[in-house]
C-alpha cells in the first residue's frame, strides 16, 4: 500500500470514535476492528510498515457493509469508503483476484450476452436442485441444508429478461435513457418493465440503455479496479455517444456508482474525464425523475383502501445516505398508494446486504436483515417498497424466511399498479 | 514481554475472545489522543470472574493489564504503554436493573453513557452525567476518568453519581465498595477512591448509580458579548444572582470564529464572546429564571440575547456551541487539548491571560467550554509539522499548567491525567500527595500490574 495514496485520506481521523456509534456491523462485531477507526488505524499501520500482513489486513476490510453510516456521521467528514475501496483494491492488486470473481466481473458483468447465458443457466439448475418457496413477493428458491448456505434462498430466475421483452425496435432512440441495471433486467425484470412504463407517461421519449457494462459497483467494491474500469469506460463512452437530456436509474446503488465513484476511477487524467464528468451530471434517480417530469402528480388518486399504512419505504443506505435522497420516493409512494403509505419503524436500518458481504458472512448479513424485517412487520408494515437492487435481492430473501406474507417491491412496481388503476 | 506461558494460561481462559493478531492488537493500541502503544494481546471480559482470573494470572507472569472502554479518553488513560494484555469491557454490555421505586441503576462498565441516559429518561428518570463522547463512551470509562460534561454545573460529575462499585483490586480480589442507599458513612470511602483512579487501583466490574426525577422542562438562551471580559464577567453575575443553570457555556472569540460563517445562525459582526445558557426544572422556575439570565446579560453588555423553549429552537441555538470542535481542524490539523478549571470568579483574569500567552508565543489557541464550572477547553491548534511550533505549544501547555495551580485551579477538570499530564501532576497535588497516592497504589496493586505508566511520571513513558 503506497503512501502518497491513502495519507491524504486517513490524515483526518482524530481517533474520536464516534463511528462506533452508527456502524452497522458494531452491534454483531463488538470489536473496534469492525469500525471505520479500527480500519483506518490499520490502513495507516500497512502504509508506514508496521502491519505487514496483507490476508489479515484484506479479511479486516472486507469485514464491511459500506453503508457509510460512519463517513456521514462523522465530525471531520473522512473519506472513509474511498479508504476502505482503495484499501480493498491495493490489497486486490497485492494478492491477486480470486479466480470465481474475475470471471464474474471480468467476462459475465461487462458483456450483455455472458450476463443472459448465466441467467437462463441458472434458472435450468434452480428448478433442478433447489426447493421452491412460494412468497408474497413471488417464487423462491431454497437451497438445501446439505450446501451449506444455511437456509439461504434465492429469487426464481425468470426464462426472458426485461430487455429481451422488449418489442424489436422498441425503446432504442429517446432523449431520456432508462439504466435499468443487471438485477432488474435478469432477476426481477418485473421491475425493469415497471420502471420503463412509467417513465414513458413522462411523455418523453425512453430509451433502454443498451450497454455492454454492469454499472461497475460489484468489482469496485471487491477490490477489482481493472474490471470496474472496464465497466465504466464503456458505459461512459456510450452515453456519452448518446448524448443523452437524463439517465434515470431505479437502483440506488448503481446510481452511486455514477454520480459519485466513477470520477474517483476516471481521474483527470484520463481521456474520457471531461465525458464522465458530464454523464454523472446528468444521472438522476428514479423518483427524483418522475417528480421533476410531472409524472407523480398525474397519477390517478388512490382509492380509499380499508387497510391504511401498510406500505413502508426502505433507505437505501447508498441513495437516501450516501446521496441524500431521502425524500424522492417516499413522496412518489405517497402520490401512488395515498394513506396505504406510512413511515415505516427502522426505514434507515441497513438491510445488511453489503454486495459481496453477504456471500463472505452470510450468517451476520441475514442476522443484521431478519432484524430490519421483523422490526418492520413488527410495526405492521406488510408491503415493503424501495429504489435499490440489492436491498430487494435481500430483504427478499430475510422475507422468505422469515415471513414469506411481507412483500417487498420496487417503488415503480407500485406506480405502475396506481397507473393500471385508471 | 508477555511469555507464551502467559498467552496459553490466558487463552485458557478466554478461549476465541483471546486476541494476539497484530490487527486486533493495532486496533486496541489507541485513544482519542492518537497516541499509539501495541499491547500483546486484546481480551473480551464477559463476567468478573473473567477479570479475577485475568489479574490473578498477571500477577503471577506479570504482565501489565490495561482496562478499556470504548477508547474515546483524552489522556492516554486506556493506551497500553508498556505493552501487555488489553482487556476490553465493551462486552460487558448490559445494564442489570433500573430501580424505579430507589431511583439507583446498577450497570456492567460497557454500557455506552447515551444508553443507560435513554433507558432512565423512559422511566422518567434522569442520569445526568454528559461528557461530549456519550454516545460511544462507556461507563467504566467515565468512571475510571471521573468524566463530567456539560451539566455539571449543575448536577455535578460522574463521581457523584456513584454509590458503589464491585471492582476486581490488583491483587485479583473482588471487592465490593459503597451502598445502595443514598447515604452511607461506613469507614473509607474507597467508591470515591476508585473514581478517577484510571484503572490503576481496580476494574470496574459492576456499578450502582444514583438516579434523579427528570427535569419538566428547559429553556435555552444563547447571548453574544463584544469581549471575553464581558462575557465571563456575565458568567461571573448569573451565578451571582444565584441561579444555577444546567449548562453555562462560554465560546471565545477564537471559537467563534471557526464556525461564524457556516452556523446557519447568523451572528453579530462585533461578537467576541459567547455564552449559551440552560435552566431546568418546573415550568414556573424555568420561565422567571431564563428572563432573569436574559437581564443579566444585558446588564453586562450583551449585543443580542436569544431564547428557545422548544426542542427544536433549543438545538438550533446549541448548533454554534456544537459545531466547534469539529471545526478546529480548519485552524490547524494536530490539536493539543487541556481542560483546567479554575474557580469561576478567576474565569476573566484566566482568558486575558490565554489571549496574551497565544500572541506572545504566536499560537493559535481556541478556548471554550463549560464556564459555568470554571472548566476551559484550551486548544491549541499546530500544524503537527513545525518542531519550533510543537515546542513552543509544549512551554505554552506548561505554563497555562502554572498559572491555574496559582489562580487556585486545577489541571484537569474531567479528562484525567493519564499520560498526557503525568509530568505536571506534582505541580498541583505536591510531593506529599504524590507519595500517599503511589502509598495508596501499592496498597491495592502491590506488584504494579494495573495500566502501569498512567498518572506518575517517572514509572512510565511520560509523554505528551
Amino acid at each position: 500500500m503506497k503512501r502518497e495514496n491513502f495519507e491524504p485520506l486517513t490524515a483526518a481521523c482524530a481517533k474520536c470514535g464516534t463511528c462506533r456509534t452508527v456502524c452497522t456491523l458494531y452491534p454483531e462485531r463488538k470489536s473496534e476492528i469492525s469500525v471505520a477507526r479500527g480500519k483506518i488505524t490499520l490502513v495507516e499501520a500497512a502504509v508506514s510498515g508496521l502491519d505487514g500482513n496483507a490476508e489479515a489486513m484484506q479479511e479486516a476490510l472486507s469485514d464491511c457493509l459500506l453503508c457509510g453510516r460512519c463517513e456521514r456521521g462523522c465530525p471531520n467528514q473522512v473519506p472513509v469508503e474511498e479508504i476502505i475501496m482503495k484499501g480493498r483494491a491495493a490489497l486486490a492488486e497485492e494478492l491477486g483476484i480470486p479466480a470465481w470473481k474475475q470471471v464474474v466481473f471480468g467476462k459475465v458483468m461487462p458483456s450483455s450476452a455472458a450476463r443472459g447465458m448465466a441467467r437462463k443457466a441458472g434458472a435450468a439448475a434452480q428448478k433442478l436442485l433447489l426447493r421452491k418457496v412460494p412468497t408474497g413477493s413471488g417464487l423462491h428458491y431454497r437451497f438445501p441444508e446439505r450446501f451449506g448456505f444455511e437456509g439461504r434462498t434465492v429469487p426464481g430466475l425468470p426464462g426472458t429478461s426485461f430487455r429481451e421483452s422488449l418489442e424489436p425496435g422498441e425503446a432504442l432512440r429517446g432523449e431520456v435513457i432508462l439504466f435499468v441495471g443487471c438485477v432488474f433486467d435478469h432477476v426481477f425484470p418485473q421491475v425493469g418493465r415497471a420502471a420503463y412504463e412509467t417513465l414513458l407517461l413522462s411523455g418523453k421519449g425512453i430509451s433502454v440503455f443498451d450497454g455492454a457494462a454492469c454499472c461497475g459497483l460489484p468489482a469496485l467494491v471487491s477490490g477489482d479496479r481493472p474490471s470496474a474500469l472496464r465497466c465504466i469506460e464503456e458505459n461512459v463512452r456510450r452515453l456519452s455517444d448518446a448524448s443523452p437530456e437524463r439517465i434515470v436509474f431505479p437502483c440506488g446503488s448503481c446510481l452511486l456508482m455514477f454520480r459519485r465513484n466513477i470520477l474517483s476511477l476516471l481521474t483527470k487524467e484520463h481521456p474520457l474525464y471531461a465525458d464522465a464528468v458530464r454523464v454523472a451530471d446528468r444521472c438522476e434517480d428514479y423518483a427524483g425523475f418522475l417528480l421533476a417530469s410531472g409524472v407523480a402528480s398525474r397519477l390517478p388518486d388512490p382509492p380509499k383502501g380499508e387497510r391504511t399504512g401498510h406500505i413502508g419505504y426502505h433507505d437505501p443506505c447508498h441513495l437516501s445516505g450516501t446521496l441524500g435522497k431521502d425524500g424522492e420516493g417516499r413522496e412518489v409512494l405517497r402520490a401512488a398508494v395515498g394513506d396505504s403509505f406510512s413511515e415505516m419503524k427502522g426505514a434507515d436500518l441497513c438491510c445488511g446486504y453489503g454486495g459481496t458481504f453477504n456471500i463472505r458472512d452470510y450468517p451476520t448479513s441475514s442476522k443484521i436483515g431478519q432484524n430490519k424485517v421483523s422490526v418492520a412487520a413488527d410495526g405492521g408494515t406488510t408491503v415493503i417498497a424501495t429504489a435499490c437492487s440489492g436491498c430487494i435481492l435481500q430483504m427478499r430473501d430475510m422475507a422468505a424466511r422469515t415471513d414469506p406474507s411481507l412483500r417487498v417491491v420496487h417503488i415503480a412496481e407500485l406506480v405502475f399498479q396506481a397507473f393500471s388503476r385508471r | 514481554m508477555m511469555n507464551g506461558q502467559a498467552i496459553s494460561a490466558l487463552r485458557e481462559v478466554f478461549g476465541e475472545r483471546l486476541d494476539t493478531s497484530r490487527e486486533q492488537c493495532i486496533c486496541y493500541s489507541y485513544d482519542a489522543t492518537g497516541k499509539m502503544f501495541l499491547p500483546e494481546a486484546v481480551a473480551f471480559p464477559v463476567s468478573a470472574e473473567e477479570v479475577r482470573r485475568t489479574i490473578l494470572l498477571a500477577n503471577e507472569h506479570r504482565f501489565p493489564v490495561i482496562p478499556r472502554g470504548a477508547g474515546s479518553g483524552f489522556s492516554g488513560g486506556s493506551v497500553p504503554v508498556q505493552g501487555g494484555v488489553v482487556l476490553s469491557v465493551e462486552r460487558m454490555d448490559r445494564i442489570l436493573s433500573i430501580d424505579a421505586e430507589n431511583l439507583i441503576a446498577v450497570v456492567e462498565p460497557g454500557v455506552v453513557t447515551e444508553t443507560l441516559k435513554e433507558e432512565a429518561r423512559k422511566r422518567g428518570l434522569f442520569y445526568p452525567p454528559d461528557p461530549a463522547s456519550l454516545k460511544f463512551c462507556t461507563i467504566g470509562g467515565n468512571i475510571a476518568e471521573c468524566s463530567g460534561g456539560m451539566c455539571a454545573v449543575k448536577y455535578g460529575v460522574t463521581r457523584d453519581y456513584v454509590l458503589g462499585l464491585e471492582a476486581v483490586l490488583g491483587t485479583g480480589e473482588l471487592i465490593r465498595t459503597g451502598v445502595i442507599t443514598v447515604k452511607g458513612v461506613v469507614g473509607y470511602d474507597l467508591t470515591r477512591l476508585l473514581v478517577g483512579s484510571e484503572g490503576t487501583l481496580g476494574i470496574v466490574t459492576k456499578a450502582v448509580l444514583k438516579l434523579i426525577p427528570f427535569p419538566e422542562t428547559a429553556a435555552t438562551i444563547l447571548a453574544f458579548f463584544r469581549s471575553n471580559q464581558d462575557g465571563s464577567s456575565a458568567v461571573t453575575g448569573i451565578i451571582g444572582e444565584r441561579i444555577t443553570p444546567c449548562a453555562l457555556e462560554l465560546m471565545d472569540r477564537t471559537a467563534i470564529d471557526c464556525v461564524r460563517e457556516n452556523v446557519g445562525l447568523s451572528v453579530p459582526e462585533e461578537t467576541g464572546c459567547a455564552l449559551l445558557i440552560e435552566v431546568d426544572g418546573s415550568k414556573e422556575s424555568v420561565s422567571s429564571e431564563a428572563e432573569r439570565v436574559e437581564r443579566v446579560c444585558r446588564r453586562y453588555g450583551a449585543i443580542e440575547v436569544g431564547r428557545a423553549e422548544d426542542a427544536q429552537g433549543r438545538e438550533r441555538l446549541w448548533t454554534l456551541r456544537r459545531s466547534i470542535s469539529p471545526a478546529l481542524r480548519k485552524v490547524n490539523p494536530v490539536k493539543i487539548n487541556e481542560d483546567i478549571v479554575v474557580p469561576r470568579s478567576r474565569l476573566p483574569e484566566m482568558l486575558a491571560f490565554l489571549a496574551d500567552l497565544a500572541s506572545r508565543r504566536r499560537l493559535k489557541i481556541v478556548n471554550f467550554g463549560h464556564a459555568g464550572d470554571g472548566n476551559i477547553h484550551v486548544n491549541v491548534m499546530i500544524s503537527g509539522t513545525d518542531e519550533e511550533e510543537r515546542r513552543q505549544a509544549d512551554e505554552a501547555v506548561a505554563e497555562v499548567f502554572r498559572k491555574t495551580v496559582a489562580l487556585g485551579g486545577t489541571i484537569s477538570g474531567e479528562h484525567g491525567i493519564g499520560i498526557s499530564k503525568a509530568p505536571f501532576l506534582e505541580i498541583e497535588v505536591g510531593p506529599l500527595g504524590v507519595s500517599v497516592m503511589k502509598r495508596l497504589k501499592s496498597c491495592f496493586d502491590p506488584n504494579g500490574i494495573l495500566n502501569p505508566g498512567k498518572i506518575f511520571a517517572e514509572e512510565g513513558v511520560a509523554q505528551r
